[in-house]
């Protein structure tokens, strides 16, 4: 199973022990989009949490911060970065080989910003 | 240093933990008296201390600060930041408090230091952020579930990377993929680390890549001819050396100078004070200090050295200069282990602690050759002894 972090998806019925956990290691949950695994998410926690209650392995890919899509495929840090110990965050190999890269992910953030 | 230089001015010029940052602004905004404090959580170098500085800033707050591991009673904490967390200026403008390194204070309960977070987070007119390094101590947590609670990570490679490549682009260095790869993987994503690391392979200029912006020299000499501290100050900020290379540096100047004895030793108290300081930084990693080092120097080091035609120097010491250092300090050697046999005692605590007040004694009537028969020196070591005598 693949996880975008930072984006809902969907699980089976995982029984209330996981369900509860999964809470406790802050996924959110929303009846109607799901799960996400966000800012306050314990995600080391939650993904053993999973990988036990649905018995197989799961993936996480990080999210580009431009264009939302997932960033780790073709990434070349792929087997150094530690998905689950880096802010869920990143950039696309698109997104992050031109000259203008930074400026465009800076603009980016500085849209999604509150205050 | 391009640390300094590039420290984030505004939120968005951070990079990593945006979901983190876009909270914390949030909150702030939202926040009013009897609101939730925030706790930010996560390993050095992540952005806490950084974050907290340019919230204050983005929302046209003052901000005050307190390093929590060094105040540790609730008497201190309650005398230096009560006030501020209990009132408001005369305008009703709000302050931002923010408490660093608060695993610091919880490990000592009998301090009375929790109490007076606990009570300061119910009772205060002003929003407070606490930052911590070990997320998984259950001080920390029990605090974090009244808190709202934000967990700082280094940020993904990638990101590393692109921030890299602008800061080589803006520094005009001429940098290879291949380097810059090895920069980010061998920062494990400490940030700071990165582009330390980046700035010193790029004063390294053999086969590698070359520094175009300044030549370390030039920016020494700027140093030592610099009529006040402000202007010492910018001269030692462009001096593309990592800091403890700096403080070398300077010793490697000082010590070739012809700097009167007082004036030496007061010029090496001040380098020992800021290579104390870089020991600090290091073992710590509580590099937010490392502002001070340059302060340091520029106000406590230029007032000794001012006028006393201090250069810098590139040269080596001269061959005979460095023959001569060898020879005695293998004939020190020798005479050390022949005393520490004699007196039972060690090798190096004769070195440090007897020679010394042996080779002075050396000037005095008889005691020289007495020394010598009792530890069997050979002619080789009458000239040696008569050296040391007469220093």
């Amino acid at each position: 199973m693949k996880i975008l972090l930072g984006a809902w998806f969907t699980l089976p019925r995982l029984g209330t022990a996981s369900f509860s956990s999964l809470m406790k290691q802050g996924v959110e949950y929303d009846r109607a989009l799901g799960f996400k695994m966000g800012a306050g998410t314990d995600v080391g926690a939650a993904l053993r949490t999973l990988r036990s209650a649905l018995g197989e392995d799961v993936e996480l890919n990080l999210r580009c911060v431009v264009c939302g899509v997932e960033a780790c495929p073709g990434c070349s840090y792929s087997s150094f970065c530690d998905r689950s110990k880096v802010s869920p965050i990143c950039l696309c190999a698109e997104h992050s080989s031109g000259i203008d890269a930074f400026e465009v992910y800076q603009k980016t953030f500085a849209a999604t910003m509150v205050g | 240093m391009w640390v300094e230089k590039y420290r984030p001015k505004k939120i968005e010029e951070m990079i990593g933990n945006e979901d983190c940052r876009n909270v914390a602004c949030l909150w702030l905004k939202k926040w009013k008296p009897g609101g939730k404090a925030m706790l930010l959580m996560g390993p050095p170098g992540t952005g806490k201390t950084t974050l907290a500085t340019l919230l204050a800033k983005q929302f046209g707050m003052n901000i005050v600060e307190l390093n929590a591991s060094d105040t540790r009673t609730k008497d201190k904490l309650d005398k230096k930041i009560g006030e501020a967390i209990r009132t408001v200026n005369l305008f009703g403008e709000r302050s931002l408090i923010f408490l660093d390194e608060v695993d610091g204070l919880l490990g000592r309960s009998d301090y009375g230091g929790v109490e007076f977070i606990k009570e300061a987070v119910k009772l205060t007119q002003n929003p407070i952020i606490m930052a911590a390094n070990d997320q998984d101590a259950d001080e920390i947590k029990k605090l974090g579930s009244v808190c709202v609670a934000l967990t700082f990570k280094p940020p993904p490679p990638r990101e590393v990377e692109v921030y890299l490549r602008r800061i080589a682009r803006l520094e005009k260095a001429e940098v290879s993929d291949e380097d810059i790869v090895a920069f980010v993987t061998s920062a494990g994503g400490d940030l700071r680390h990165a582009i330390n690391s980046l700035q010193s392979g790029n004063t390294i200029a053999s086969g590698g890549f070359k520094d175009k912006s300044s030549a370390v020299g030039d920016a020494f000499e700027a140093f030592f001819d610099s009529a006040d501290p402000a202007a010492a100050l910018v001269a030692l900020r462009s001096v593309s050396l990592p800091p403890i290379e700096k403080v070398r540096e300077l010793y490697r100047c000082l010590v070739r100078s012809s700097l009167p004895p007082e004036k030496l030793s007061d010029a090496l108290e001040v380098l020992s004070r800021a290579d104390m300081l870089m020991g600090k930084i290091m073992k710590n990693q509580e590099w937010r200090l490392l502002r001070y080092l340059d302060n340091l120097l520029a106000q406590e080091l230029l007032p000794i050295i001012r006028g006393q035609n201090v250069r810098y120097a590139t040269d080596d010491l001269p061959f005979s200069t460095l023959l001569r250092i060898w020879n005695d300090s293998k004939k020190v050697k020798e005479i050390s282990l022949r005393y520490a046999r004699r007196s039972h005692t060690s090798g190096s605590g004769a070195r440090s602690q007897d020679l010394p007040f042996l080779f002075s004694l050396c000037g005095a009537k008889g005691f020289r050759e007495q020394l010598e028969k009792t530890l069997d020196l050979d002619e080789t070591f009458e000239k040696f002894l008569q050296k040391e005598a007469g220093r």
